[in-house]
């Protein structure tokens, strides 16, 4: 009879300590994001979907179609392919397979010339078929994006580093 | 409603009808609980506090298959776990939707030119509505996958199509 008086009065204690934890919740501000109006701020290494980058001076891509964005592919996503000789080599078709993509940043990575970049903050891609996130060159292509966090864009006028590009 | 469905010309009651079928049906889409590799911690990550499911309707995640409407399929699809998958979908209810979440659940991803024990996509066991990219997905994405789903569940009709 003790035993089980005691084992009441200790039950008893440990539901009104679980009850102060959710009571203590109840008055500190809610920390869900309300996502479709309100967006979080994401780390500033996120990687999100491909784009490709425009050089601001003559207004075309960047991109020679080197190739070793498709060589170095994990997945071999990427497919493309170039016209033109020497340095007027420019991508011609260019189709990142967002099926098989799994972001792993080595095409922004191995690119030589920047020429793409996945700190995009274009995250949220949907569709309803398996060729609606297979995404060609004018979709990817963006004159506005964030700066490669590996190989960071220099504002103009500011010098090379030593050994940098 | 499979009774009724395609057997009418469209008008005010069925378009009345639809309204308030597919607003009952948007607004609760239960998901079956079924995380088969790391997207599933990204699907958790989406149900718990910060990301809210429920604020959709869609986060009570269902034990059994009985009870739920949207199989959200994350992760790797391996040729041994393809029979259950689809003994899951066929256990589900009508009205079902199925959304691939991440690019192994998608198409295989990583192990689609390598990989011996993986389905080259989960459409090819059971039919898929919404394909949500990532590696994994962030639970943005998933979300805004699910609203993708809600907005083809506000499109479906009882009425007849249209030929062609």
């Amino acid at each position: 009879m003790r035993d089980y008086l005691t084992t009441l009065v200790w039950g008893l204690k440990s539901i009104c300590v679980s009850l102060w934890v959710t009571l203590r919740y109840l008055f500190t501000p809610a920390i869900t994001v309300q996502y479709p109006d309100e967006k979080r701020v994401q780390p500033l290494r996120t990687l999100n979907r491909h784009v490709l980058t425009v050089d601001t001076l003559t207004g075309t891509l960047k991109c020679t179609a080197c190739n070793l964005c498709a060589v170095v592919c994990p997945t071999r996503c990427i497919e493309l392919t170039g016209q033109g000789k020497g340095k007027e080599r420019r991508a011609d078709t260019f189709f990142i397979d967002h099926n098989l993509c799994m972001y792993c940043n080595l095409c922004v990575e191995v690119c030589p010339f920047d020429a793409i970049t996945m700190w995009t903050r274009i995250g949220e891609l949907s569709a309803y078929t398996r060729s609606g996130l297979v995404y060609d060159q004018p979709t990817m292509t963006a004159t506005t994006f964030y700066p490669s966090p590996t190989t960071p864009e220099r504002p103009a006028g500011v010098p090379a580093a030593v050994g940098g590009k | 409603m499979s009774l009724l469905a395609n057997r009418f010309e469209p008008n005010v009651l069925t378009h009345s009808l639809d309204w308030l079928v597919n607003w009952a049906r948007k607004s609760s889409p239960w998901p079956m609980t079924f995380g088969l590799a790391c997207c599933a911690i990204e699907m958790m990550a989406t149900g718990a506090s910060r990301f809210d499911l429920d604020r959709l309707g869609a986060g009570v995640f269902r034990p059994s298959p009985r009870q739920s409407d949207v199989m959200i399929v994350a992760g790797t699809v391996t040729e041994k776990m393809a029979p259950r998958i689809k003994t899951l979908y066929d256990q589900m209810p009508d009205p079902k939707w199925v959304i691939a979440m991440g690019a192994c659940a998608i198409s295989g991803g990583p192990f689609y030119y390598d990989g011996y024990h993986v389905v080259k996509g989960v459409d090819l066991v059971i039919p898929v509505d919404v394909y949500v990219p990532g590696c994994p997905p962030t639970p943005e994405a998933l979300i805004y996958g699910v609203l993708t789903l809600q907005a083809q569940i506000e499109k479906s009709t009882l009425a007849k199509r249209p030929e062609g």
